[in-house]
């Protein structure tokens, strides 16, 4: 939540003020992306009204208060003689008091991708029921997904934080990792920790762009093993560390990063984030065991697949999401919740992968995880699909060279596994929505859910 | 098998060919240093994880690293839970220790020695 005065003068007795720029100025200062804006006067002869900006309308609106609520027509708010305590300066302003109950003291707007949500004609009116005044404000407050200033803050603290804890390791270890980092990523799981580490009631941003740099470096340390294990040459657009530096490079980098991270988590003197990230590593690592062991029986079953993603994905996004919110010291309702947010969220970003492995337009080489025996959600329905199943499932017994793959790509899309697959996975992120609905999350419950969508709903 | 290992078999889950393969001997070398099962085990499994890895030598294949991975990653978690944070730190230092010297092709002390002075660290 944002909060602040918006503060203005007024040069005449009745007067409307467009206060509309000043909101949208709020608005993209800070970075509210989708949520409500909430406007309240702090006086009681000031409103505010939501109407056109047309000089002759304002006019005609000017005259309704007047026959509405007339000056000076024998309010007794402005018997002097009968009032007690009262100013020496004292206004007389009865009218001007009865004119604002036919206004509102306060407004709530919407605001959808940073954008106050109004008609056509509709600008935000405050209205001036005792002027001139040199001083008159408004509180506003704003609420929802804050999703540019605030969002570039966070992630630019996590990556002076990652430069940073490069800059000091040893030249070879660091220089590998440093081109992985650099290469990019969507830095999802280090924006989870952020996002739940401002919930609870310690909420320190370095500490939690420590936390999550840390986590972020522990996953690219399993990426570089996973590359090694799979055979693959490229990773974001760059030769993977195996490809580049040889395995034995691979395997010192990826093994520096797990100890440098663990430690780097430990010595934030949590005893229940080590313990959660802990955790997530060694069911990622026992999940990869299961993950090659199934590659005998490719493209295996869904029950397989489930376990194996909850173990090598899901595990670290609830880890990120459950330590965060532990740094901050929530409750353990809240940690619960977010717990099984980023398993639901963590699981369905998985499923949105296998469908992206299809994609021609993703950047991604088509069939990637195909050619690598990777298990994949859409290849498995499409390998129980009764027409196109059995020549899928013939294919994969056999030597998979680029014919069978993309063979085995256009089956696959002619099926409706992918969007079997899209639907599964949007079902997920909104039962992990529903995580959040029995949980206080201090005003960070869109912010979540923009996070779930967007790792559902992409192309890349 | 003694009561002593049977408290420490669910920590053995999918590593149990490892035990009659060296990390038994392993566990035992550390268990008479410290006192602590879940400690000596941890020290094991990650000494155990890091030759299985081959660092500093030549590349396991694939199976075996993801073996060797699965052994640190328990053994950190065990740290985790059962350690000190002194304790934690030294190994953390330890593995940093031996990869770096692995990456730079330098040669490093040896595993057992480091992490038998890690164990220590809590004193």
């Amino acid at each position: 939540m944002s909060a602040n005065r918006l503060e203005f003068a007024t040069t005449s007795a009745t007067e409307f003020v467009d206060i509309t720029s000043r909101i949208q100025e709020e608005i993209s200062r800070a970075g509210l992306r989708n949520g409500r804006v909430h406007l309240q006067s702090l006086h009681t002869t000031l409103g505010l009204a939501v109407n056109e900006n047309e000089p002759l309308l304002l006019s005609d609106f000017k005259g309704l208060l007047e026959r509405l609520a007339p000056a000076g027509a024998g309010y007794e708010h402005d018997d002097f003689a009968r009032r007690f305590d009262i100013r020496i300066d004292e206004p007389v302003n009865g009218h001007a008091h009865c004119r604002q109950l036919l206004l509102s003291p306060f407004a709530t707007l919407m605001v959808e991708d940073e954008q106050l949500v109004l008609g056509r004609w509709q600008s935000v009116f405050a209205v001036e029921l005792d002027g001139p005044r040199r001083h008159r404000a408004l509180a506003i407050q704003l609420e929802g997904e804050f999703a540019t200033q605030g969002r570039e803050t966070a992630e630019s603290l996590v990556e002076i934080e990652l430069a940073r804890q490069l800059m000091v390791d040893p030249e070879p270890i660091a220089s590998p990792m440093r081109r992985l980092v650099e290469a990019g990523g969507k830095r999802l799981r280090p924006r989870l920790v952020q996002l739940t580490s401002a919930i609870g009631p310690r909420n320190d941003p370095l500490r939690a762009a420590e936390l999550a740099a840390a986590v972020e470096l522990l996953h690219n340390a399993t990426l570089i093993h996973d590359d090694y294990v799979d055979e693959s040459t490229h990773r974001r657009g760059r030769p993977t560390v195996a490809a580049a530096e040889g395995p034995e490079r691979a395997i010192a980098v990826g093994d520096y990063y797990f100890a440098k991270a663990t430690r780097l988590i430990a010595q934030m003197g949590n005893a229940g984030v080590t313990s959660a990230v802990a955790e997530a590593l060694e069911a990622i690592c026992a999940s990869q065991i299961d993950d090659v062991a199934l590659r005998g029986t490719y493209p295996g079953d869904r029950e397989s697949y489930m376990r194996v993603i909850r173990g090598k994905t899901a595990s670290l996004f609830s880890a990120a999401c459950a330590s965060g919110a532990l740094l901050s010291e929530a409750n353990s309702d809240v940690v619960g919740a977010l717990r099984r947010y980023g398993d639901l969220l963590g699981t369905a970003f998985q499923m949105a992968d296998d469908v992206i492995d299809f994609s021609p337009t993703s950047g991604k080489t088509v069939g990637l995880d195909i050619k690598q025996r990777v298990l994949s959600l859409p290849l498995i329905y499409a390998a129980e699909d009764r027409v196109v199943g059995p020549e899928v499932r013939s294919l994969l017994a056999g030597s998979l060279g680029d014919a069978e793959v993309g063979r085995v790509t256009e089956l696959v899309t002619s099926t409706d596994a992918l969007a079997r697959v899209r639907e599964e996975a949007r079902s997920l992120v909104e039962a992990a929505v529903r995580e959040l609905d029995a949980v206080e999350l201090d005003g960070l419950r869109p912010a979540l859910v923009g996070v779930a969508r967007s790792a559902v709903d992409r192309s890349s | 098998m003694s009561v002593q290992i049977r408290v420490l078999e669910p920590e053995l889950d999918r590593l149990e060919g490892l035990w009659s393969d060296g990390l038994s001997d392993t566990y035992h070398a550390y268990l008479d240093q410290i006192d602590q099962p879940k400690l000596a085990l941890a020290a094991a499994l990650i000494e155990v994880g890091l030759r299985l890895q081959g660092l500093g030598g030549r590349a396991a294949p694939a199976t075996t690293l993801l073996m060797g991975d699965l052994c640190l990653a328990r053994g950190s978690r065990l740290l985790a839970d059962h350690a000190p944070l002194a304790v934690q730190v030294a190994f953390a230092r330890a593995i940093e220790l031996l990869s770096s010297k692995a990456a730079s092709e330098e040669p490093a002390p040896p595993a057992r020695q480091l992490l038998a002075a890690s164990l220590g660290a809590a004193r």
